[in-house]
Formats: C-alpha cells, structure tokens, sequence
C-alpha cells in the first residue's frame, strides 16, 4: 500500500500544505462564495479558540498536546484515485463486496469522494447521496440552511472550528418527506496517505416521515507517522423521521480519529444508533442527541474493544429539551494489554421537558492488569416528573464462567473470546438492523482473533 | 485395577486453593467403564468438590493422591484437556453466559475437539444439536438463547443433559441434576442418559444425588456414601433405599469409618 501512495504523490507537492491559512484560503477558492465565507469564518473563530487543555473537564483524560500534533501533519495531497475498484486497495475493495443489499453506495479515499452510487428509482423519487464538494454548487439551499450552522457550528470549539475550515469533502443523503428506504446506505471510507490530517463532513437530513439507514466503515492500515481523520457529522431527523446510523471505525494504528456527531430529533422522531471503536491509537467521540420535539425516542448505543495502548475517550450527552421523550444510551467496551478507556456522558433535562425518559448505561471490561477504564456518568435535571438512570461498571472476565466453557473443551483463549464478544454482542441485540449485526460480530471477532488473545 | 477401570481415585486430599481448609480427606473410588456409580451424602461432605475437582476447577488444590482416567494422570491436565478426554460434569449450579448462543458455544466446543486444521461440518453439527433438543424434548428456539441466562431452575438442568447429549463424554459427572426438575422432566433426562448409554454401553456415570427418585430411573451399580470428605460405604442400590428410609443416622450405627467394600 504504502508503494501505491509514494507513486502518486509528486515530491514538490509533499513540502507544501502545513495546516495553515494558505491551505483555508485555496479550499475557499474552489468554493462557491456562501461558503468561502464560512470557511474564514470558522478560521477566524478557530484562532480565537485556545486549544482544549486537560484543565477542562471534558479533556481531563485525553491530553491534545501530547497526542495531537498539528503542526508535523499535512493536508492530503495524494492525487485522488480513480472511479474503479480495479485501483483500489484489496481491502477496501472486499469490504465493499460485502455489501450487496444496500441501497446505495459512496466510497471515499484519503478523504474524497471516488465513487457514488443510487439506485435510479430512489434518485427519481428525490432522494440524494452524493459528494459534499459536489452538493456545494449542486444543493447549495440544503447546505446553506444545514452544513456547520443548527448542528455542529465552528463555534462548538475549537477542533470544530478546524474541521469546518479545512474540510474537503464528505457525504451529503438528504431522504425526502415520506420516503422510506428498506436498506441500507454504505458509505466506506479509506484512508492511506501518512502524516496526513483528513476533515470531512457528514450530512444526513431525513425529511419528516422518512425512514433511512446509514452505514459507515472507515478502515485502513497502520500509519508510521501519526495521521489526524477528523469528522463532523450532524443528523437531522425531522417529525416523525426514523433514523438508523451506524459506524463503525478500524482505522490503523498511528491515526488521531475525532468524531464530532450531533442528532437533531424532531417530534416522534426515532434515532438507533451505534458507534464501534476499534481501530486508531487515539479515539475520541463528541456524541450530542438533541430531543427537540416530543415523543422522539434515541436509542444510543456503542462498543468499542482495545489493545496495545489505544485510547478510547467517549463524550455524550443526551439533551431532553422537548417533554415527553425517550433516550437510552449503552455503550460497552472491553479492553486488553495497556487500553484505556474514558466514558463520560451527561443527561442533560431541561425546564419544561416532563415525562422524559432518559438513561445511561456503561460498562466496562477489563481483560488485562495493566487496562484501564474510567467511567463518568453525570445527570443535569431541571424538571420533576422525569424517569432517569445512569450506571456504570468496570469489570473482570468471571472465573466460573470461563471454567465452565473450559470444562466443554474450550481452551482459555477461546473461552475469553466468547465471552468477549457475547459481553459486547449484547449492544447489537438493541439495533434492529439485519446484516450489521453478523457484520460488526465478524470484525469483532476478527480483532480478538489477531489479538494476543487468539 | 482391572482394563475396564475408566476413573480410578486413590487417597484424594484437596483443600480450597489459597486457604488451608480441606474438604475431601481421602478419597478412594474405583469407577469401571459401563457402569454407573452414585454417590450421596449429606450436604457440605464434599461431593460437588470431588466432581470438580475431576474436571480441573482452579479454586481447589489436591494436596495428596492420584486419579488415573482412561490410563490417563487426569491431574495433569488442563479442563479443556479433560473435556477432550471424555470428562463431562454438569453442574449443580450451572453459569450464566449473557450473549452467548447455546449453539455457537456447543460448535465451538465440538470444534475443539477436533485435531488442527479440520474443520466442523456444519450441517452434521446442526443435525446432531436439533437430534439431540428432540431427545430431551427442548424447544429448537433454545439453541438462540444465550446459556442459561435467564433460565428457570430445571431449563437450566436440561441444557446441562444437552451439552452431554451432544458432546458424548466417556464419563459423565452428573452433579444434582435431579434438583430443580420436575417429575415429568426428570423422565425426560433419564431417558436422555439412559439412552446415550445404550449408544455407548462403555459410558461411565458417577451420579451425585440426595434422592432415590433418580435412581429409579438411573439404576446403579454402585452407591457412595460420603461423609465429611471420605467415602465411608459402598454398597449395591439397596444402601441408597436405606439411605432414603432410614436417613444418614444409619451410618452412625456402623463404624463411620470403616469403609465397606462390596
Ligand atoms: N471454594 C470454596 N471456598 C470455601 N469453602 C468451600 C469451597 N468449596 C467448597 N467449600 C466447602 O466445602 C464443603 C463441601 O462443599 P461441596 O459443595 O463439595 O458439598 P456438597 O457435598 O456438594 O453439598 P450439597 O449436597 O449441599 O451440594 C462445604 O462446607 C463448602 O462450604
Ligand atoms: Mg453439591
């Protein structure tokens, strides 16, 4: 792989595009004005933002000086490949392969888009999956009222703010009123160029009383230099809109992988979700759920699974503004040789939001002396007829229930890994999503294979 | 020790491992192949320890003695070892495994029995599970349900005949299985055990047990007394007839310490 990429990138282009206002002020070149405005905009706020330090709450686990490095990363310069799977990486390629039943398919590499495909019966009933870059000057209304502005703005912070300025690609799905797709849209992601700092954007609007499921893989192999994939994802899913969103992340080592997911929930809108974390040294999820209308119901759901010395740090926070909704939240982890793992996640209740429902859920698994999970679960209630829970737990591998498997004939390593993945599998019994399920089992199941317990 | 001898215990002393406390105290017992065996005993004498303990339990130590299984020192092997050997123990108290299929664990271990490199053949295992669910009159939705969570008492008891049923030992340890099931189950598992005798005559059974109900239907060769870690008789099924009229008072008439042989 590594071959590949030395052959495309031309050795003049490698000196230049440092992270700096040249790199903002080329991509705002290419943009329509609307959002070249943005984009200095969002530059503007970003240098006035210092950068989070472990001084604050949120970051007291994940020290960014130490483990994100701006100033030694480039932005990508590989050229992009081709439109054929024939260029791609064997990975990338049988990953896709997997996926017959979807709906539609979009594949990006080193952060652009390569491929796009939808059926033509859903395109002609309105329905829209296509590069972000594209959809700038094709469904500039859309992004205008949606892209950085009601869900994940620059002003979020400060790693917000750099993502919306240096952007350069992503995935747009917009499903109209009543629309309802029966399968999945697979979105794949690779990533292979070295030293790089990758920023896309993920913009999913379900129109109201649609219905869509989303299923993102991001993959790649390990990095020798450390390498920064920086998402945003906002979500709208309008009145009565069901929303399934799925990623699932197996990223290599030596990769800063940071998330920044936000859901807008109107009324009876209903949102199942599931982040896998697997991959990357360092993982970090902003994950905001935002009950606005009443009778919206979340199901929010995670795992993530680590060995060597991978980080995992998830921040959540449920936010009830509207009465009368639901969320549940549960987020699993195992965690082997030096992991660590930081879960912190706030149900937040506003005044006004009666009969809300809302609970939180974390458990952890440790597999190994030197792993290490935190769990910080915090309830904000300003209302008095609210049903909440938080719990959290940090465990070890039972001793009886290995013995058992064993005296079936289970060597110890098999034994731990059933009950690893049964522990973890646990979470994918929530998500009503055929074919994910067995999918994400598979990976799982994988990484325990090549891990130091197979 | 006569060819036929499958499990041969021989002045076993085991205390709990980390702890001084010694449970079994010299056990002597003598199992040959075909034959089923019981032992009964009050409670805390030390019968579910001694079935452990054959099957490798980390938590005790064996302090003194031998067991030869099949020609085989069954102390020096791993549990996983000893299932692969022939040795099936189901439990008195069987685990939970939240999230795991009764029938991935069972092909799991069916696969484990099989030398490097060979492969399970699927549709055989599915065979044989779905033959064995209709011998011991189970659901087949049971085979999706993750083992024994949530299961009631005797649904637990039946699984454990289940695993047995499916993965054959040589010798199976039958640990109270009769607790917990009710009359018309209690048919249903006898039934199952006695018809995986009749597939393999050469099938061992040393049967733990407080009541003669079971061995109504399990008839053994042999019954056990066990007191306070030892086996202080052994006698033909008229002993577990006493045991059940008259109560282990009978055994203080006799010299608790003179073991009777057959
Ligand atoms: N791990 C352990 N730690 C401490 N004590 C133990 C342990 N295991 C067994 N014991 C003790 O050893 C004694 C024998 O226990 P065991 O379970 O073998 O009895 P049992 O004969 O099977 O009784 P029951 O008929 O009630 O099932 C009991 O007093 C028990 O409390
Ligand atoms: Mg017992």
């Amino acid at each position: 792989m590594v071959e590949v990429v030395a052959d495309r990138v031309a050795p003049e282009q490698k000196k230049s595009g440092a992270l700096d206002r040249g790199v903002v002020e080329r991509l705002a070149g290419d943009d329509p004005e609307w959002l070249a405005t943005r984009r200095m905009q969002a530059l503007r706020i970003y240098e006035a933002t210092p950068m989070p330090s472990t001084q604050l709450e949120e970051w007291r686990y994940t020290d960014l000086s130490r483990k994100l490095c701006l100033d030694k990363l480039h932005s990508p310069v590989a050229e992009a490949l081709p439109d054929d799977p024939q260029a791609w990486p064997e990975r990338l390629r049988s990953t896709m392969a997997e996926d017959h039943d979807a709906v539609g398919h979009l594949v990006l590499v080193d952060g652009s888009v390569v491929h796009t495909n939808i059926g033509a019966h859903l395109s002609s009933r309105g329905v829209v999956l296509t590069s972000l870059r594209r959809a700038a000057t094709e469904h500039p209304t859309l992004l205008e009222k949606y892209l950085a502005t009601q869900a994940i703005p620059p002003e979020d912070g400060k790693l917000q703010a750099l993502n919306a300025m240096l952007w350069t690609d992503g995935v747009l799905l917009y499903v109209p009123p009543g629309v309802r797709l029966e399968h999945p849209v697979r979105v794949t992601r690779w990533y292979s160029e070295t030293g790089a700092a990758f920023f896309s954007r993920t913009l999913i609007v379900a129109d109201s009383a649609s219905k869509l499921a989303y299923v993102d893989e991001a993959l790649s192999d390990d990095f020798d230099q450390e390498t920064l994939t920086s998402q945003a994802v906002e979500v709208f899913a309008s009145d009565g809109a069901h929303v399934q969103y799925v990623s699932a992340q197996r990223i290599g080592r030596g990769a800063f992988c940071h998330a920044a997911q936000r859901i807008l929930l109107g009324r009876d809108a209903t949102l199942d979700m599931l982040n896998v974390s697997l991959g990357a040294s360092t993982t970090r999820v902003d994950l905001n759920a935002r009950l606005l209308g009443s009778g919206a119901d979340s199901n929010l759901l995670g795992l993530y699974f680590g060995d060597g010395d991978q980080h995992f740090d998830h921040n959540t926070s449920q936010d009830h503004i509207a009465p009368a909704a639901r969320s549940d939240l549960l987020y699993k982890g195992a965690l082997d040789d030096s992991s660590r793992a930081v879960f912190r996640g706030v149900i937040r209740v506003a005044e006004g939001a009666q009969q809300t429902d809302a609970y939180q859920t974390n458990r952890n698994l440790i597999l190994s002396d030197n792993a290490r999970a935190d769990a910080l679960p915090k309830l904000e209630i300003h209302a008095d007829d609210v049903k909440c829970s938080h719990g959290a737990t940090v465990g070890q591998l039972d001793e009886e229930s290995l013995f058992y498997l064993m005296s079936r004939g289970l060597t110890r390593a098999q034994a731990e890994r059933l009950v690893v993945v049964g522990f973890l599998g646990m979470v994918l019994q929530r998500l009503p999503l055929g074919g994910v399920v067995e999918k994400v089992t598979r990976v799982i199941e994988e990484k325990l294979r090549l891990g130091a317990h197979a | 020790m006569s060819d036929t001898t499958i499990l041969s215990i021989e002045n076993l002393h085991v205390k709990v491992a980390d702890e001084g406390l010694a449970i079994l105290k010299g056990v002597d017992l003598t199992l040959p192949g075909g034959e089923v065996h019981a032992v009964m005993g009050p409670n805390g004498s030390g019968k579910s320890t001694l079935a452990k303990v054959l099957t490798g339990h980390p938590g005790y130590e064996v302090v003194a003695g031998t067991v030869v299984f099949d020609g085989r020192d069954l102390l020096e092997l791993e549990p996983n070892e000893r299932a692969c050997a022939g040795i099936f123990l189901a439990f008195q108290y069987p685990v939970e495994i939240p999230g795991v299929s009764i029938a991935n664990f069972l092909r799991t271990a069916m696969q484990s029995r099989l030398v490097e490199g060979e492969e399970l053949d699927l549709f055989d295992f599915q065979d044989l599970l779905l033959d064995r669910m209709n011998l011991l009159d189970m659901d087949v939705s049971f085979a999706e349900r993750p083992v024994n969570d949530g299961f009631s008492g005797g649904e637990k008891k039946r699984n454990e005949i289940l695993q047995m049923a499916v993965l054959k030992p040589r010798l199976a340890l039958m640990d109270e299985t009769d607790s917990g099931l009710d009359i018309d189950a209690l048919k249903v598992v006898a039934h199952g055990v006695n018809t995986l005798r009749c597939e393999d005559p050469t099938m061992s059974v040393l049967l733990i047990t407080h009541y003669q109900r079971m061995l109504d239907y399990i008839r053994p060769d042999v019954v056990h007394v066990m007191v306070d870690g030892r086996i202080v008789r052994s006698g033909g099924p008229d002993v577990a007839v006493r045991l059940e009229e008259e109560g282990y008072a009978m055994l203080r008439e006799a010299d608790a310490r003179t073991v009777v042989q057959m």
